[in-house]
């Protein structure tokens, strides 16, 4: 293990997480860009990176992001990423009352130690959990792929119901298997299109999916005027106050069990943590009206998914949520493919990537403590500007991974075809999962009809398979009872 | 047209793409027969018989008459997805570079940004950024002309 600290503790390695985590800072606190958007749109340009500090940097932007998002909710009433909309309902409160400065202190405070608590869950159990990889077959290989789809597809809620977000899981994976069929050789669904050959790549997908679609909308959007009174209101010093940290330890442990839930994200895991802090709270009647619980709960809960969903991503190959399906991309354009591999023989990559993680908890605590009423300014810069910017990066992303101008029509195509599905409300997560699920699970699938003789007995038969049956089973069921509540009450289709 | 329409049709035109599918795995060659081909198969008949059963709840039960309302300006999102059209089509001839150093102006002014000392230095800040960490330090290929 001390080999791999020393790796982290080079100053080009310092460096990178610092620059990483403190653009991550700066693009989680500019409402309309998310740590989808930030780490699908730069992991293109680490393939020719040093692998660890392209994944360092990835990383950082990862933990910074999620913590940015806070500062602007807190300060300007406008959430840099949806995870952070919670930590506005008491932040901007709190603000207009002239308690700024704590409420900042709060929300870095929190987000460091959920950060770092699951960073350490990681770092304890992923390893252990690989091993238990190494007794999976083809059928269970199979089985993890729609395990990852159900979660997914759990989060399914008023505006995409349970049987778009599986219609969509199930498009990503037919879109996946355009290209050539592994088991004959043959090309499959390409229309004479050479540029198919090797199947249709994930990352223009992801960046068209998760960036260029809130472009386009951030450019068909009427501006809001947005109220800074509370920025200059920053500079009172004040204590955390007491007992903060029973609400913030509630949260890093909801958010990382929710982070490691597949398909769950820190939007789902900053609400409930702030929903259970509020159930906890001896003030209750002060929630909505600028409770700094509120923010320790739901801002070391929204962080907490960070080490949380990295741990069936790194151990599994099933992303525990669409930042975490970006960074997979990253490890798999290195030729690292998850599994107990990443944990022996590319350990040397995976542990200092995981130890970079705390070295970006703690950049970010830094960078917050410090600078955040400063940073609070970029949720200002006017969407006229951003939209160009990251609309050339886009660009410049989608082409930079196969050097095909190809993949920069295939990254519009799914931008406009995304956005559509999205207003008649199909989930986007789903689709994203289903396409890099899909060969996971056609691999799985093909193998264990060719083990099993052409029986799919081969998919219930081991014990392993029955177990995972079951918790798909409940990882559906929830979606499954609120989709037949709906039905029972007679509720209109969310379309 | 009304959000019901549109996903009324979006749904037949997956249960087409199901069948077309589903009929496709006949002519797999070899073992893809019993492999691939059920693989696809399985993917077919649920899409399938998802959107079927979505389709026939939204004939039964879906009163609504949304209109399907892709963005409030259209003019501003279309002009985009074309700025993002010409850029893509320029970008293997011209290179990066140039086509970005027209594309960050004009997308800006057309989204309504009057502040033209703001836009140029972005535009150049950008173009600078992407020449040092991209070509310089990266050594990403970008096509056509660079410098």
């Amino acid at each position: 293990m001390l080999e791999h600290i020393a790796v982290v503790f080079t100053f080009s390695s310092l460096l990178t997480i610092a620059i990483g985590t403190t653009a991550g800072v700066a693009i989680g606190g500019m409402p309309g860009l998310t740590a989808t958007m930030a780490v699908g749109l730069l992991v293109p340009f680490t393939y020719t990176m040093d692998p660890t500090a392209g994944l360092m940097l990835l990383g950082g932007i990862y933990c910074g992001a999620m913590y940015g998002g806070s500062i602007p909710a807190i300060l300007l009433n406008t959430p840099g990423t949806p995870a952070a909309v919670a930590t506005a309902i008491e932040g901007y409160p709190m603000s207009r009352k002239g308690h700024a400065g704590l409420a900042l202190k709060v929300s870095v405070v929190a987000s460091f130690v959920g950060g770092t608590f699951s960073v350490f869950i990681l770092l304890m159990f992923a390893p252990l959990l690989a091993r238990q990889a190494l007794a999976f077959g083809p059928a269970e290989t199979f089985l993890l792929a729609l395990m990852g789809l159900a979660g997914i597809i759990s989060i399914a809620d008023e505006n995409s119901s349970l049987i778009k977000a599986l219609i969509a899981g199930l498009l990503g994976m037919i879109i996946a298997i355009v290209g050539t069929d592994d088991m004959s050789g043959s090309l499959r669904y390409t229309g004479g299109l050479i540029e198919l050959i090797d199947g249709i790549d994930f990352m223009p997908a992801l960046i068209g999916l998760f960036s260029m679609i809130q472009m386009l909308e951030l450019a068909g959007m009427h501006q809001h005027e947005i109220d800074t009174s509370t920025l200059h209101k920053t500079q009172k010093r004040e204590p955390l106050p007491k007992g903060i940290g029973k609400h913030i330890a509630l949260g890093s442990g909801t958010g990382t069990v929710i982070g490691i839930l597949p398909g769950e994200g820190a939007t789902i895991a900053a609400f409930i943590s702030y929903n259970l802090s509020k159930r906890i709270s001896r003030a209750k009647e002060l929630f909505g009206k600028g409770n700094p619980e509120g923010i320790a709960a739901a801002e070391s809960g929204n962080n907490g998914c960070v080490g949380g969903s990295l741990v069936p991503t790194l151990t599994l190959g099933i992303p525990g949520n669409s930042v975490a399906a970006a960074l997979m991309g990253a490890f798999i354009i290195q030729g690292m493919i998850p599994g107990p591999e990443l944990f022996t023989e590319y350990a040397d990559r995976t542990y200092p990537f995981i130890l970079s993680l705390f070295v970006a908890n703690g950049v970010f605590l830094l960078v917050g403590l410090g600078f955040a009423p400063y940073l609070a300014r970029i949720a200002l810069v006017p969407p006229a500007l951003m939209v160009p910017v990251v609309g050339a990066f886009a660009v410049l992303g989608s082409y930079a991974l196969n050097n095909a101008v190809f993949d920069v029509y295939l990254m519009i195509a799914f931008a406009l075809g995304g956005l559509i599905l999205k207003k008649l409300g199909y989930s986007l997560e789903a689709l994203i999962l289903g396409l890099i699920l899909g060969p996971i699970a056609e691999g799985g699938f093909t193998q264990g009809m060719i083990i099993g003789k052409g029986s799919p007995w081969i998919f219930i038969e081991s014990p392993i398979a029955k177990v995972m049956w079951v918790i798909i089973f409940l990882l559906l069921l929830p979606p499954l009872y609120s989709y037949y509540k709906n039905v029972h009450l007679g509720k209109e289709d969310p379309v | 047209m009304t959000k019901k329409t549109a996903d009324r049709a979006i749904l037949a035109l997956f249960i087409v793409m199901a069948v077309l599918l589903y009929i496709s795995t006949a002519n797999y060659p070899g073992i893809a027969k019993t492999t691939s081909a059920k693989y696809v198969r399985f993917l077919a008949v649920f899409i399938g018989l998802l959107s079927t059963v979505q389709l026939a709840h939204s004939l039964y039960k879906d009163r609504s008459h949304n209109r399907l309302v892709l963005t409030e300006n259209m003019p501003r999102f279309l002009g985009l997805l074309a700025a993002l059209i010409v850029f893509a089509l320029t970008f293997e001839p011209l290179g990066f570079f140039i086509p970005a150093a027209v594309f960050i102006p004009v997308v800006a002014i057309m989204l309504g940004y009057r502040r033209p000392v703001v836009i140029g230095l972005t535009t150049v800040g950008v173009l600078l950024f992407v020449y040092l960490v991209f070509v310089k330090l990266l050594a990403v290929n970008l096509p056509g002309i660079n410098f």
